[in-house]
């Protein structure tokens, strides 16, 4: 996998940069210069979306699946003495919105210079490509001014910037509102580690966010809350098994809004390999098929569930252990 | 903020303390949904969703025919909400659930032994509602029985049971609207897609393609053909009578110490036959009502032996190739997640 390391420890980069910079004097002769780097990983699209109820009410939520194979990375370079804040690339405008939010929030706004981002994330895939950056600029940016804010901190701001948000700047499962930027239920486990074999299921780019928001049916927002139940269970009890069946009733329940071709005889390759389920992006261009990590014929699974994909005329596919890296602030007593 | 610790705090109100079933274990693989009053479920969600949708507004009357415990989970919702309620029943109401419900500022209508005339009650009970709906200016009728929202009202208790079991294997529910036992199933079936759902019925019920008969067991089986009844979700039926059903209350409330009513002790006797006849399997049965109203007839020998329904009841069903075989004391056919229409081709009857 091509990009294994690049999302190390967010918080210990920010720890390192605490120690004053002797080459950047701050409040000294010389304009003063701010530098600051974070990095952010990608998604695999979701295991669970839909709508729950919190406080009475329902709302727009998602439990993400997690991929640290890709990721964004951000630099950024901040003088008193620049006019304007650029970014590069060019077009990635929901970045520099990012940078611009957050420079304000740290009470930094007006510092102009310059925003760099590395991504290795493809974009239009529904793999969390623009979050990815927008976080990954937070860090930066925070990281410049020696500054940290909570998760949940930085999801509020994160819907502020681009409407609907997943949620990376966390590391554990969690059920989070991502056009509110909330947490809706903090399952307050790290991720179950689990095996996912993925694929792209359409060829074309996907605007995320242009896709107007699902209308559920009754029995779909009810069913949700079986789904939910279960969830609770199976992350206490690390219930892989679990896991891959609330993922393939989502991805079934999302094939009235964005269908995955062949789908049914996803479910077959399913059945065949011995997969736990099947997860989509569910408004994204990729899927993967759940396997126990564990699992001693994992090997074998694998290559059974790529067959079958092949048949499909499915040629392209990964894979990779999904777990919590470390990379978020891993606040729970356990 | 999300929730991060569970405090208890108190209940909104009746309903909401008393909606959610209680899950007991009964046996090494068996286990009970033990309900106060399940109709308080779907009593509230019909109302709710249709305060939602606008077809029901605050102060408006809700108008419905039931003799059952739906009417006391709406005379229940609606005092509480503040709407007028009617509901049209027919001479077989017991006493003390009319006197409760009109307790609770209802109006109970009762169809008169002489307005039947042999006719089907259900359909004279629906004339006599059509009659109060054309007098009133706005009303609201919940249709528990075609209405679908009966059925998606069930999301909780799956959400409960899939929390507090995991794994479920069969589901085993007493039908009489199909709301319960539809909507568990689907909730369940979407995660557990093995799940095996196991209706409970009554003969002379035609819920499932059995022979129309008279009904001695109330709040089991249908003399109509409710739209929330979803036939293709079910693997197995089972046909208790009356006085099986009586005497398996009798033994679960001696047994478990669990006080139920009749529909109950049906779906105790079927879920502790299918749990002994398959080890391994993780059975749970629902139990919609508690055993209070009954105290006088079910719970009361002398009145068992006055109507000779005072037995044991049967050790195991007799397993039929058609519903149309459904009699004596415990039939079960093989449902296979058919429709009622391919189960009635089977013997090239009309559906």
């Amino acid at each position: 996998m091509i990009f294994a390391n690049l999302t190390a420890d967010v918080n210990q980069k920010a720890d390192a940069s605490l120690a004053p910079d002797p080459a950047q004097p701050v409040g000294g002769v010389a304009p003063v210069a701010l530098t600051g780097t974070g990095t952010a990983p990608s998604h695999h699209g979701e295991l669970l979306q839909g709508v729950f109820e919190e406080g009475g009410r329902l709302h727009r939520g998602l439990l993400t699946l997690p991929c640290s194979v890709f990721g964004s990375r951000a630099e950024i370079r901040l003088r008193q003495d620049e006019p304007e804040l650029t970014v590069s690339p060019g077009w990635k405008t929901k970045a520099l919105a990012a940078a611009h939010a957050m420079l304000a929030r740290v009470g930094l706004p007006g510092l102009g210079g310059r925003l760099t981002l590395h991504s290795t994330i493809q974009v239009g895939r529904g793999l969390g490509s623009s979050t990815s950056d927008v976080i990954a600029t937070f860090f930066a940016v925070l990281d410049a001014a020696r500054m940290r804010l909570s998760a949940e901190q930085l999801a509020r701001i994160a819907v502020e910037v681009e409407i609907a948000s997943d949620p990376l700047m966390f590391d554990r499962m969690l059920l989070f509102g991502q056009r509110e930027g909330r947490v809706i239920e903090d399952l307050r486990r790290p991720m179950i580690p689990v095996e996912v074999l993925g694929f792209p299921f359409a060829d074309e780019e996907l605007d995320t966010l242009a896709f107007a928001p699902a209308r559920y049916t009754v029995w779909e927002i009810e069913c949700f809350r079986a789904m939910r139940g279960l969830l609770r269970r199976a992350v206490v009890y690390n219930d892989l098994v679990s896991l891959g069946r609330i993922a393939t009733a989502s991805a079934q329940i999302n094939q009235r809004f964005h269908r995955v071709p062949h789908f049914s005889r996803l479910l077959e390759i399913v059945g065949e390999s011995s997969a736990l389920g099947i997860q989509v992006a569910h408004t994204g261009t990729i899927a993967g098929l759940l396997f126990d990590p564990a699992d001693p014929e994992l090997d074998r699974r694998l290559a059974a569930a790529a067959r079958g994909l092949g048949a499909l005329g499915i040629t392209e596919t990964w894979h990779y252990t999904a777990r919590s890296d470390g990379h978020g602030r891993y606040d729970i007593a356990s | 903020m999300a929730a991060m610790t569970s405090l208890r705090e108190p209940y909104d109100d009746v309903v909401d303390g008393n909606v959610l079933p209680k899950i007991i274990e009964l046996g090494p693989t068996l286990y009970g949904m033990a309900f106060q009053l399940m109709k308080l479920l779907p009593a509230r969600f019909i109302l709710r969703r249709a305060l939602e949708r606008g077809e029901l507004e605050p102060g408006v009357t809700v108008a419905e025919t039931t003799s059952g415990t739906f009417g006391l989970g709406l005379a229940i919702e609606c005092r509480l909400r503040g709407h007028p309620l009617i509901l049209v029943g027919d001479p077989a109401i017991d006493g003390p659930l009319r006197r409760r419900m009109e307790a609770l500022g209802a109006r109970v209508s009762i169809v008169s032994a002489s307005a039947l005339r042999g006719r089907d009650v259900q359909r004279a009970r629906l004339e006599r509602l059509a009659y109060f709906q054309s007098r009133l200016p706005r009303y609201f009728t919940p249709c528990q029985y075609d209405n679908l929202d009966n059925p998606a009202s069930y999301g909780v208790v799956a959400e409960l049971l899939l929390e507090t079991l995991g794994q479920v294997d069969a589901l085993v529910c007493p039908v009489g609207s199909g709301g319960s036992s539809s909507g568990m199933g689907s909730f369940l079936r979407a995660v557990l897609p093995e799940l095996r759902l196991i209706g409970v019925d009554t003969p002379g019920s035609v819920l499932f393609a059995a022979p129309a008969g008279p009904r001695l067991l109330r709040g089991l089986g249908n003399g109509l053909l409710p739209q929330a009844l979803d036939h293709r979700l079910f693997d197995e039926v089972h046909w208790i009578a009356a006085p099986d059903a009586f005497a398996a209350t009798r033994a679960m409330h001696a047994d478990q110490c669990l006080f139920m009513g009749p529909t109950s002790g049906a779906a105790y006797h079927v879920a502790a036959w299918y749990a002994w006849t398959h080890p391994g399997e993780r059975v749970v049965a629902t139990f919609p009502d508690e055993g209070h109203r009954y105290a006088g007839t079910v719970y009361n020998d002398a009145w068992l032996r006055r109507h000779s329904l005072l037995r044991e009841p049967a050790r195991a069903p007799r397993t039929v190739d058609h519903p149309a075989e459904v009699a004596g004391p415990w039939t079960r056919f093989a449902w296979n997640r058919r429709s009622r229409e391919q189960v009635l081709r089977l013997r090239g009857g009309a559906a």
